[in-house]
């Protein structure tokens, strides 16, 4: 006979397998979520089925993050592929109490002075999502494709510095690979070192 | 701790002693990090290479990063302005610590304190001139965290006055100790082989005794999943680490590199070939 104790342990121990079964592979599909927004609407990956989305792991006060907001960088991107189609979720899995965590009012008022136009900011303050994906810096970078299946997973661009003068002499990788699947070509860089700062989980 | 104060004493200390002795050791403190350019030696002679370091005092806490990083972080990097014939060579990187800030994150790097060492090269030839003062300068960058990161830089200098080689008493200790923590060969007759599975690596250390305790560093970020438990199996002669693959990992590899650290004793290089699966 197991005690409680031993039931929790055992809970947690199927929880974490099972978190690690659908950690973000490349090639395989991209594990399913329903998380709220900055303006407290739902949002599933599910609904966005037939449309490529790119996943953005977000920390406002991150020199990287910084980087590439104070150059309008992430902007710019943001702006470039909703245009052309793409559903662009940012996601903040920063602990109440650390670095990037904010309010969803706070967020939305970010949003309006750094001119971001993201699809929608995802509020992960539990880090499910981002336990989920095993999101590891900020910025982190995903491609989902129309049909579900994960075809990036890594960092914004080739120079893992916090100096904004190294945009200009950068390729950027999701732009590659959006351009790469748009035109119906494989991703030639479809897994690269994320860099950045951590995640800031609860845990 | 704030470390202006003593930064501008040092600053004005070096400067006199400038004047009339060998060194000019420039000191910058940035937040959380005192970072000084030093040298093992105390003067400069034609065709003797010459030992530098860039010596970082961190305050309790913080850390920098190894030339692989891990999961986040960047390593130091320095950008020299030598006088004409010097170069400077690469960057002598102490073993390692791992860090783990999550499930999800390992870092690799450095806490309390790191000398980071540098060879210098030198010409045959150096002019009069320059024999009477030679200055070393370099723009260090780095990035320096705790549960936030700052990335920092700064402008060192040194001055060398030329005479027969001699070491540094005030820095020979810090050299030799940095000396300790770097890896070396692995000794004559080791061996270093990994066998591709499906989730795993199984690296082999064939050794002349049993190791019951090592950890493996990846020099090659995208490969190993850094904050993955690596399990160890002792044999007779050696051990078998299990390394679980990195997720970004999506090619075969053929050679797996890095530092293999026995908490106690030495760290060697490793430079594993990679055998893969037989189909």
């Amino acid at each position: 006979m197991k005690s409680p104790r031993h039931l929790i342990l055992l809970a947690c121990a199927l929880l974490a397998l099972i978190a690690s079964a659908f950690a973000a592979k490349v090639g395989e599909p991209a594990p399913g979520f329903t998380a709220v927004d900055s303006n407290g609407k739902q949002q599933r990956l599910s609904d966005y089925k037939g449309k490529y989305v790119v996943l953005e792991w977000h920390n406002q006060g991150c020199p990287y993050t910084k980087k590439h907001y104070a150059s309008g960088n992430m902007q710019r991107l943001q702006k470039e592929w909703t245009a052309k189609g793409v559903v662009w979720l940012t996601v903040i899995s920063s602990a109440p109490g650390t670095q990037g965590f904010v309010t969803p009012s706070q967020e939305n008022d970010y949003l309006k002075t750094v001119n971001a136009v993201p699809t929608a900011v995802l509020m992960d303050p539990g880090g499910s999502l981002g336990h989920l994906y095993a999101a590891k810096t900020t910025p982190h970078m995903f491609i989902i494709d129309p049909n579900g299946t994960l075809i990036y997973n890594g960092a914004i661009d080739d120079h893992p510095t916090s100096d904004q003068s190294d945009i200009a002499n950068s390729k950027n990788y999701v732009s590659a690979a959006l351009q790469e699947a748009a035109n119906g070509k494989p991703v030639t860089e479809p897994a690269t070192r994320p860099y950045g700062c951590s995640v800031k989980y609860k845990d | 701790m704030d470390w202006k104060p003593l930064q501008r004493g040092l600053q004005c200390v070096c400067f006199v002693l400038a004047a009339w002795t060998a060194g000019l050791i420039v000191v910058q403190s940035a937040p959380h990090a005192r970072v000084e350019l030093i040298s093992l030696q105390t003067t400069l002679h034609p065709g003797s290479d010459l030992q530098l370091g860039i010596h970082f005092i961190l305050e309790p806490g913080w850390h920098i990063y190894w030339i692989n990083p891990g999961d986040s972080g960047q390593p130091p990097s320095f950008k020299w302005q030598l006088a004409p014939g010097f170069s400077a060579g690469e960057i002598q990187w102490p073993r390692p610590e791992r860090m783990q800030s999550s499930a999800e994150l390992t870092d690799y790097g450095y806490h309390d304190e790191a000398l980071l060492m540098v060879p210098i090269h030198a010409p045959q030839f150096i002019n009069n001139e320059q024999l009477r003062g030679l200055r070393f300068a370099v723009e260090a960058k780095w990035l320096v965290c705790r549960e936030v990161c700052i990335p920092e830089h700064a402008n060192l200098e040194l001055l060398l006055h030329s005479g027969a080689i001699k070491e540094n008493s005030a820095t020979a200790k810090l050299f030799a100790d940095a000396e300790k923590l770097l890896p070396i060969a692995m000794p004559q007759g080791w061996k270093a082989e990994a066998e591709s599975r499906k989730e795993h690596f199984l690296l082999t250390i064939a050794a002349n005794r049993q190791l019951t305790k090592a950890v493996f560093f990846p020099l090659e970020p995208g490969q190993i999943d850094n904050p993955a438990p690596q399990t160890l199996q002792a044999t007779t002669h050696g051990a078998k680490i299990t390394l679980k693959k990195s997720d970004l990992l999506l090619k075969p590899i053929t050679v797996l590199r890095g530092v293999l650290v026995i908490p106690g004793g030495p760290a060697y290089w490793i430079e594993a070939p990679v055998r893969q699966p037989i189909q």
